[in-house]
């Protein structure tokens, strides 16, 4: 059952969402970068859902779990769509905008074929198995997309500041998750600490994104070689 | 044509290297489900 702590850090994170949407708009950017938006507007009204049925039924209901996964599922695609729109705006200067939308959808159903493959053994709850599978399958789809999106911009000589800010958190994001994973595989008796300490990792997105659009201008440049580049 | 291919073929390349991530991270977890999506508390997961 989550305490004090864990409801503050929930109720920060999605203050920070909201705050995202809110940071977007107020800077015009809000239709620009509209897929990020939406899925941290949907993140916020998810969270809504959430609490609402974890007041109502319990931590442990069938209910929240239901409501959890599946509402986990569909923000990690809509999570997935952000990313993909990354990769539009990195790379339309070679004009491949048509190339990414069709890539994104193939590995979509690539992505969601190779899950349920994985769990079309099990007689029961097929579908809950699919969806957590996707979800997590779409998580890792997502942690390797991003470096390859890296990759890309440094290949590219990409300079807008708020787009490489947005990609960098992103990655920094997903690793994050991983290293928390580890870290609560290779010490189990310290697993709470690890479970607590992903929520909290959970408000390092927002937190950047809102940065992001609040403090670096649209006009903004950056050299990306400075970023990775050895002193000697 | 070759475009599209030479997409599907990363397209693949991506996948594969995913999946593959997984099976190392997943392989040597606790059964626990990772995500990356909010802060909101996570119940225990009865599918996996």
């Amino acid at each position: 059952m989550p305490g004090t702590f864990e409801y503050f850090v929930w109720g920060l994170c999605t203050l920070l969402e909201a705050g995202v949407v809110v940071c977007a708009a107020k800077k015009g950017v809000l239709r620009k970068y509209l897929l990020l938006n939406i899925y941290m507007a949907s993140s916020v009204i998810v969270t809504v859902l959430r609490f609402r049925i974890l007041t109502s039924y319990g931590f442990h209901s069938v209910e929240y779990i239901y409501v959890y996964y599946y509402s986990d599922a569909v923000l990690t695609i809509f999570l997935y769509f952000a990313l993909a729109s990354l990769y539009a705006f990195v790379l339309s200067e070679i004009g491949a905008e048509r190339f990414v939308r069709f890539a994104t959808l193939l590995l979509l159903a690539a992505t969601a074929l190779v899950s349920y493959s994985i769990v079309q053994q099990y007689q029961t709850r097929l579908i809950s198995r699919f969806v957590v599978e996707l979800s997590q399958n779409l998580y890792f789809v997502g942690l390797v997309l991003t470096y390859v999106l890296w990759g890309a911009i440094l290949k590219l000589r990409e300079t807008r500041a708020r787009l490489i800010q947005i990609v960098l958190s992103l990655g920094v994001y997903f690793s994050l998750f991983a290293a928390d994973y580890a870290l609560r595989n290779l010490y189990p008796s310290r697993s709470s600490i690890f479970i607590s300490l992903q929520q909290v990792i959970g408000c390092f997105l927002p937190l950047a994104w809102a940065y992001a659009f609040w403090k670096l201008p649209e006009e903004a440049r950056m050299s990306p070689s400075n970023l990775v580049a050895v002193p000697r | 044509m070759s475009r599209r291919l030479t997409v599907v073929l990363l397209g693949m390349l991506i996948l594969v290297g995913a999946m593959g991530l997984k099976t190392v991270v997943v392989t040597h977890g606790d059964g626990s489900v990772i995500m990356a999506n909010g802060g909101a508390p996570g119940p225990p997961t009865p599918w996996k």
